[in-house]
């Protein structure tokens, strides 16, 4: 015990003197919050449209009036005259609305009409929205200016959970949190274990008889202290920046934090042990990291859309558990009673992780193949 | 596979044998894949001995010292540390590898506290032994000082520092005065020493052999064997041939004649010449009618014994040969030899910050020339290196390179210089070949010479039939000659070598002095740096630098023969040579009495006087004084003097 403090104490202190690895720790994470926070925006608001309208009457205006009332619209800078299909094309609109002559005079006659509209359907996402948005804004147009005779039998009133405003960072801040606490403190990890062999110093590490567990634990609790502060910053500022408060018990957050910055120092130390240099650790760390804590752990793509094999690959990355735990203490508020499996996955990953880095450190020495030198 | 005969422990020094041994060691053999590293080595070591490994690189040494530090496993033999295989004995060893590895961003305080916790120290322990040992190593007014800003003595020291903190039984030590200096190598060869009697056991290997004399015993290993073990002086007259160190103003001239008869072995140092014999008295009558023949001056003619550096280099050229000196292609550039001089700097001046690196610099270095720039680490000459070749800008003075005097770092005067910085500057990944090709393209080498001079460096390296190896494959002592090589390809009228032979082994080290001799013959001005003093001999001038001022200025012989007072070298029995040398310390100022090899020296300032009181003090020490006698300043005595005195003169202790 007293030397994995020694070599937690020792860790700590390299870490405070090295501006290179503040400045991962501190500055870094919380850019990335606040650049995925504030400029990724998964659907597209403000989209530009053109509305052409050949009937010019009070009502067709009043339909006008209804698509731009939302914030979603707002119209493209064109003649009224020109054809549409030209605004689309040189892509100073996303959708075109045309309301044919005959529009106001065959409403009042209680006739059917058709208003054409034309998407650009290149962002498949965001053509659905924009044509469900139209639909929904038609409907809500007819049903306030009674123009509905008969109103369907059956009727869906839908009402969203947890986000009601469907405030996009609600979605987002929390799926970052899990990005920035693995990416960070698994670099700093393994930086910290390849210095030593870049150094020489792990010669010294060898001779003194301290024991790979001692050694692992030492560096691990070391950067898992550095991770825990680096949660509070980056969690303390974004419930600030975007205003995210504890939906419900905040005591799986707590603890899964906790395994999930374990099991982060855990795979940095992995890829640090298994490096033979500063880069190639470095560029192991953050290629997996962001490929696996940003394309396959369902932060920005639903997790159910990962085909089979890949699923699989899926099921070994804790921050796709870490995601739901956050996802649930900052904006569904269930408790343990929803997220207790995905703490557990964690706690078993972490284990996972420890047992290869043990592993990979063997017993201490060095290999025959490299490191003989003369 | 043949053995090595193992130590008849009987055999070497009685006193020892009845102490327990501390390492045994029984045909250890270790292998990287096909490649035998060590091949067979017996020894013990007893407690309280201080024990060398000494042999060129890629004898096996630091893989030795893997295996007694517990860090590799051999692959054949008995090893037994504190009779307990190394990993288990792991507690009760300090280790101090080869490159430093304290940490370089804590401070001497916590690297030290940091070892004290990973070797279970208890805090009561720590209060009690963490000042006494800092205060021991001169080390306690830098506790708060960040490892990396320390110099290299005291960063050797801080790790010593580190390794003695739980008091272990036996000492590793791997070269650990390499790119020291020598004023903190002496301090630090005083702390083993008294270590040692302490009953702490020492495994040391340097590349120094002047500092190897000092070990009680020396193994001499080549290839993964050992060749001799026995103490340094029976090692010396192992050899069995007699040195002679002649004087005289056409020494260099004599230099081919003497071949053949009693005479084994030529040597050309800065101002004199030395020579092996099989037999003094014929070697002598032998050099004395050559030289009445050919009528050449003869000033002086010692008679000495053989240092260690006689043997390993003997040994080893009995094994493999001679490199040839071949003449270099192209024209002889005898036209080179003009009057002005090749480099020229006038209060040259360069600050860092608030720091002065190098302060008001004058120096002339002529063609032809061996200009040696000397000082401890930090005291500035690898900067005046940097500012004369032009890479760095000085902040005040002027410097005249090869009659240039403004665009430094033009692309004609490139061509006209050379470099060879301490660092490789060869590509590990390219071959041999490679390496060199790429080198003559991008001095822009006349086609027609391109191949004979590659193919020069190539046969006087020794590497005919390897030239196809990769640059990282071969050892120091080869990479620095090819990189040498690299340096002239282009047959610069200019060479600048920093520290080209730190960490090179006798031979080597001495077959590059050579090369470097022929370039000098050619009419090649040649700035040398480097911290052997042994080295600095083979200069023609020599400067001193500290703390980026010049000291002293002049040929090897003049400096020495400027020191004030007298060498007084005193023989003792080995046992008794540290407490004579704590004695003396405490009676004249400590920086007059140094251990060198086996010997005291004592620099008194009227030692007509004062040489009864000397006897005196010893015999009433009960100190029994074998042998004294005058001997002329070695150029060590010289540095450590100069330093000190100039250090003195600024008013602050060291």
């Amino acid at each position: 015990m007293r030397r994995i403090l020694a070599q937690c104490r020792k860790e700590l202190l390299q870490f405070r003197r090295d501006r290179l690895t503040l400045g991962l720790a501190f500055l870094l994470p919380l850019l990335t919050l606040l650049i995925f926070g504030f400029a990724i925006r998964l659907e597209t608001k403000v989209i530009p449209i053109v509305v052409q309208d050949f009937d010019r009457s009070p009502l067709s205006a009043a339909y006008t009036d209804r698509l731009f009332a939302t914030d979603q619209f707002r119209p493209a800078r064109w003649r009224g005259d020109d054809p549409v299909a030209d605004a689309i094309d040189r892509g100073l609109a996303k959708a075109a609305v045309i309301i044919p002559p005959e529009f106001s005079r065959r409403l009042k006659a209680g006739q059917p009409v058709e208003v054409q509209v034309l998407v650009d359907g290149t962002d498949t996402n965001n053509a659905r929205v924009i044509r469900n948005s139209i639909q929904g804004t038609t409907a809500f147009f007819l049903s306030e200016k009674e123009l509905l005779k008969n109103p369907p039998p059956v009727q869906a009133l839908t009402r969203l959970w947890f986000n009601p405003g469907r405030k996009e960072s609600l979605y987002i801040v929390p799926g970052v949190y899990a990005v920035v606490l693995w990416i960070f403190p698994s670099l700093l990890a393994a930086i910290a274990m390849v210095k030593e062999k870049d150094k020489g110093t792990i010669l010294q590490v060898y001779a003194s008889g301290i024991r790979a567990p001692e050694l692992l634990l030492g560096k691990a609790l070391a950067y898992l202290l550095v991770g825990v502060s680096m949660a509070v910053v980056v969690m303390g500022l974004g419930g600030l920046i975007f205003q995210l408060g504890f939906a419900g018990d905040p005591t799986p957050l707590l603890v899964g934090t906790t395994l999930y910055l374990a099991a982060a120092v855990l795979f940095g130390l992995l890829l640090g042990v298994r490096s033979a240099n500063q880069n190639a650790a470095v560029q192991g760390v953050s290629l997996v990291g962001f490929l696996s804590a940003l394309l396959l752990s369902g932060f920005i793509y639903p997790l159910s859309n990962i085909p089979p094999p890949l699923s699989l690959v899926s099921a070994l990355i804790p921050a796709r558990y870490f995601i739901v735990i956050s996802r649930d203490a900052f904006v569904r508020g269930t408790g343990w009673a929803g997220v207790w499996l995905d703490v557990l996955m964690i706690l078993a990953l972490a284990a996972l992780l420890y047992l290869l880095t043990l592993r990979s450190l063997g017993s201490l020495q060095l290999a025959d193949g490299g490191g003989g030198g003369p | 596979m043949p053995r090595s005969s193992p130590p008849d422990p009987a055999h070497h020094n009685a006193s020892r044998s009845a102490a327990g041994v501390v390492v045994s060691v029984e045909d250890l053999h270790k292998c990287y894949g096909n490649r035998p590293a060590v091949a067979g080595l017996d020894f013990r070591v007893s407690e309280g001995e201080i024990f060398g490994l000494i042999g060129p690189d890629g004898a096996g040494k630091t893989t030795t010292f893997h295996i007694l530090a517990g860090v590799i496993e051999p692959s054949g033999g008995q090893v037994r540390v504190l009779g307990l295989p190394p990993r288990e004995a792991r507690e009760r060893v300090g280790y101090l590898t080869q490159q430093f590895s304290q940490y370089p961003d804590l401070s001497v305080e916590e690297n030290l506290r940091y070892v004290a916790g990973l070797r279970l120290v208890s805090p009561a322990l720590w209060r009690e032994r963490r000042t006494p040992l800092l205060r021991r190593l001169g080390l306690e007014p830098f506790a708060d000082r960040l490892a990396s800003q320390l110099s290299g003595g005291m960063k050797q020291k801080l790790a010593l520092c580190c390794a003695l903190i739980d008091r272990p039984r036996l000492l590793l030590l791997d070269e650990p005065t390499t790119g020291v200096d020598p004023i903190s190598r002496r301090d630090f060869w005083d702390v083993l020493a008294t270590l040692a009697e302490e009953g702490v056991t020492i495994v040391i290997a340097t590349p120094d052999l002047v500092e190897a004399e000092r070990c009680h015993r020396i193994a001499l290993l080549q290839q993964g064997r050992i060749e001799s073990l026995d103490t340094p002086a029976a090692v010396k007259q192992g050899l069995g041939l007699s040195r002679l160190e002649l004087r005289g103003a056409a020494s260099a001239a004599a230099e081919p004649l003497l071949s053949g008869g009693a005479i084994v072995d030529v040597q050309t140092f800065g101002d004199r010449l030395d020579l092996l014999v099989n037999d003094a008295a014929t070697g002598e009558a032998q050099v004395r009618e050559l030289f009445r023949r050919q009528g050449l001056p003869l000033q002086e003619l010692l008679v000495t014994a053989p240092t260690l550096e006689n043997v390993v280099v003997i040994s080893q050229r009995r094994r493999s040969g001679e490199l040839p000196l071949l003449p270099f292609p192209g024209v002889q550039g005898s036209s080179r030899r003009r009057a002005d001089p090749a480099i020229a700097a006038r209060g040259l001046s360069r600050r860092f910050g608030a720091f002065e690196a190098v302060r008001q610099l004058t120096l002339e270095i002529r063609y032809g020339e061996i200009f040696g720039l000397l000082g401890a680490n930090g005291a500035g000459k690898t900067t005046t290196i940097k500012m004369l070749c032009g890479l760095l800008a000085p902040s005040s003075g002027e410097i005249v390179l090869a009659g240039e005097s403004k665009l430094l770092r033009g692309p004609d005067l490139l061509r006209r210089i050379g470099y060879m910085s301490q660092k490789f500057t060869l590509y590990d990944d390219l071959s041999i070949r490679e390496n060199l090709e790429f080198y003559a393209g991008v001095y822009g080498i006349p086609g027609p010479l391109r191949q004979p001079r590659i193919d020069w460096v190539i046969a006087s390296c020794g590497l005919k039939g390897q030239e196809q190896l990769l640059t990282a494959k071969l050892p120091g002592g080869w990479k620095q000659r090819v990189a040498f090589g690299a340096a002239v390809l282009h047959d610069p009228e200019v060479l600048f070598l920093d520290e080209p032979t730190s960490g090179v082994d006798p031979l080597a080290r001495r077959q590059f002095w050579s090369l470097i001799n022929a370039f000098a013959r050619r009419g090649t001005a040649i700035l040398v740096t480097t911290h052997y003093l042994e080295e600095a001999e083979q200069c023609n001038r020599l400067c001193f630098m500290v703390a980026g001022e010049k000291v002293i200025e002049g040929s090897p012989g003049a400096i020495k023969a400027a020191q004030p007072g007298q060498v007084l070298e005193l023989v003792l029995p080995q046992d008794q040579l540290q407490s004579a040398t704590l004695l003396l310390r405490r009676h004249w100022q400590p920086w007059r009495v140094s251990r060198f090899g086996d010997r005291l020296h004592l620099v008194l300032d009227d030692p007509e006087r004062e040489v009864e009181g000397l006897q005196l003090l010893l015999s009433q020490a009960q100190l029994s004084l074998e042998g004294l006698r005058r001997v002329p300043h070695s150029l060590e005595d010289a540095f450590i003097g100069t330093v000190q005195r100039a250090q003195a003169r600024e008013g602050g202790p060291r």
